[in-house]
């Protein structure tokens, strides 16, 4: 009787303990399994449109990425026998990182704001082509973003949005941004700096971190920043001066087809003022306010256009607005002087008649 | 005049087509200023619910420029009247600056000061008079420049270097305050809440002032009417 209870202990301990055992063993063999075919280096794909992807898979595949420690059929876990006979599903990373995960795996909720954005929901409504999680982070290896060796580390990401979107890459590669982040200039934007990471949405998106309402706002994260743009030499004052013109309080009331800061300056292919190819280089003043204003000639190029009253270095419209406020001030003073002065009479001719 | 107003004590002062001119003059400029300072200032919440209670910059634009070429009609309106009406061109010529206002004006700054014991003796019209409805017109016709010059931005920068449309904007700006100022601190005080009239004189309305204040205010209007035998 004894035995048989003992007997029963280790088949239940057993029950608890061997399956782990057994995952081991089949994570070892499954790696070598797979590697039967996806070691050879050889082992290609010509795919439908001509281009050949690359099936070679060997043990340090993994190794240095966040999921060194996983195997293949963690991620590929549609394969329940080798050789697969059906073509391997896309990996889903939510398997894994989803909000208490037992496998410690790291879970923002940026899978969320993936899914509202113009990316999930592309996926959503069958867009084949539209990126997934491991589009962007990369398949095997996927390094944390801060590792520079990352595909959606701030200095590789828009190479890696150039992928898809390969004209915008060409062009912001051109622009101060693109020559500054080549530079390794740390403040500088890459894509995600102005569009943001995973909340990535449509233009004409309310929602847009690049809506044409809040482009201004966007561009003075940065450019309002006397700390960030101090080093580069750049003024400050733009974002203000903007926002006081009829252009700026337009878009500050709504207004969504006056001029923000990209109608002018560019979109991704910014450049500075003395560059030729530049929106705002003097020449190109004409025909870039032309978009809007029909006609417009060099007199729209003459005189700054970011001008701050309050400002000396605007020079005659800084004296004019100082000379109207002290003249106002003064019509003021003299008036109220007056008013007094004709009280102080008026009563005393007042007394003087009793 | 008519025997019942002189029977009352009345004198005609304002006519009633002054009193339409004034009137619409008042609401334009008033409409003109709030919604003009909603725009100088708008970070200001006050300025902010204006513009939105008037449905955007956009529209607050359009009312704006409604009422600016309303206060325009007005103004020439006021124009040809005051050059070829008989009443016109009698008031005009009581409006003209002449030396007398100067000394006037220095006299009542001696009074007020207890240097001299004569108050000056005004006509219809005393220096406080002129000097607003000259600085009104002037005002006006100024501030409708650089108004027509921003209106058509596209005309103006044609001939003007986008720095001159600056400076019309700032002038636009600063000249409204100024205006304001003068109408709002000035013309009120004189003419309403001066002790003489406090709170308010009646001839913006009913166009008629008491002869005991036209004898008290404007002694000189009141012997003229004396000797025509109007009163």
């Amino acid at each position: 009787m004894r035995k048989v209870a003992f007997a029963a202990v280790l088949v239940l301990l057993g029950g608890a303990f061997l399956p782990g055992l057994a995952r081991d063993a089949s994570a070892s063999i499954s790696l070598e399994k797979c590697t039967l075919c996806h070691g050879k280096p050889e082992f290609r794909k010509l795919l439908v449109d001509g281009q050949i992807r690359d099936l070679f898979v060997i043990g340090d595949t993994l190794a240095g990425s966040v999921h060194a420690k996983k195997v293949c059929t963690d991620c590929h876990f549609d394969v329940s026998e080798i050789p697969h006979r059906e073509h391997p599903k896309r990996v889903t990373c939510t398997h894994c990182h989803y909000k208490g995960n037992h496998e410690g795996a790291p879970q923002s909720d940026n899978v969320l704001a993936y899914f509202d954005s113009i990316h999930g929901q592309a996926i959503a409504r069958g867009n084949t082509k539209a990126p997934l999680c491991q589009d962007c982070h990369g398949n095997h290896r996927i390094l944390k973003a801060k590792d520079p060796g990352s595909r959606v580390a701030r200095v590789n990401v828009a190479e890696t949005c150039g992928k898809c979107h390969m004209e915008i890459y060409a062009q912001f590669k051109g622009s101060i941004h693109g020559t500054a982040l080549a530079k390794g200039i740390e403040e500088v934007p890459s894509c995600t700096g102005c569009h943001g990471e995973h909340r990535i949405y449509a233009r004409k998106d309310p929602k847009s971190t690049v809506y044409s309402t809040h482009v201004s706002e966007q561009c003075s994260t940065c450019h309002g920043s006397i700390k960030i743009m101090g080093k580069f030499g750049i003024e400050t004052e733009q974002v203000a001066t903007y926002k006081e013109s009829f252009h700026g309080v337009a878009n500050q009331f709504g207004s969504r087809t006056v001029a923000n800061c990209s109608s002018c300056h560019g979109v991704h292919d910014i450049r500075p003022p003395d560059d030729p190819l530049s929106m705002v280089n003097p020449k190109n003043v004409p025909k870039t306010c032309g978009k809007c204003h029909p006609g417009a000639n060099p007199n729209f190029a003459v005189g700054k256009i970011h001008v701050d009253a309050k400002n000396k270095e605007s020079g005659i419209i800084y004296w004019t607005a100082t000379f109207f406020k002290w003249l106002t001030i003064g019509t003021m003073l003299a008036l109220v002087a007056h008013i007094f002065l004709d009280m102080y009479g008026r009563t005393r001719r007042l007394r003087g008649e009793r | 005049m008519s025997r019942a107003d002189l029977s009352a004590g009345k004198v005609i002062r304002m006519s009633l087509l002054f009193r339409i001119q004034h009137l619409i003059l008042t609401v334009l400029l008033t409409l003109l200023a709030i919604t003009g300072f909603a725009l100088m200032y708008h970070e200001n919440s006050l300025a902010r619910w204006i513009i939105e209670f008037e449905g955007g910059v956009h529209n607050r634009g359009i009312v704006h420029r409604i009422a600016a070429v309303l206060l325009l009609a007005n103004l020439v309106y006021h124009v040809f009247y005051m050059l070829f009406s008989r009443e016109g061109k009698t008031e005009l010529r009581l409006l003209f600056i002449v030396r007398q206002d100067i000394n006037d004006f220095l006299q009542s700054l001696r009074y007020n000061l207890g240097m001299s014991k004569e108050y000056p003796r005004f006509g219809k019209y005393g220096y406080k008079e002129k000097f607003q409805y000259w600085g009104a017109s002037g005002g006006i016709i100024l501030i409708s420049i650089t108004g027509m010059m921003l209106w058509a931005e596209g005309f103006s920068m044609r001939f003007f270097p986008k720095f001159i449309l600056d400076l019309a904007l700032i002038i636009h700006g600063y000249q409204g305050l100024l205006g304001f100022v003068l109408l709002y601190l000035w013309h009120i005080y004189n003419v309403h809440l001066h002790p003489s009239s406090f709170p308010m004189n009646p001839s913006w309305i009913t166009g008629k002032v008491s002869v005991e204040w036209l004898r008290e205010e404007h002694p000189l209007e009141y012997e003229k009417l004396k000797e025509e035998g109007l009163l």
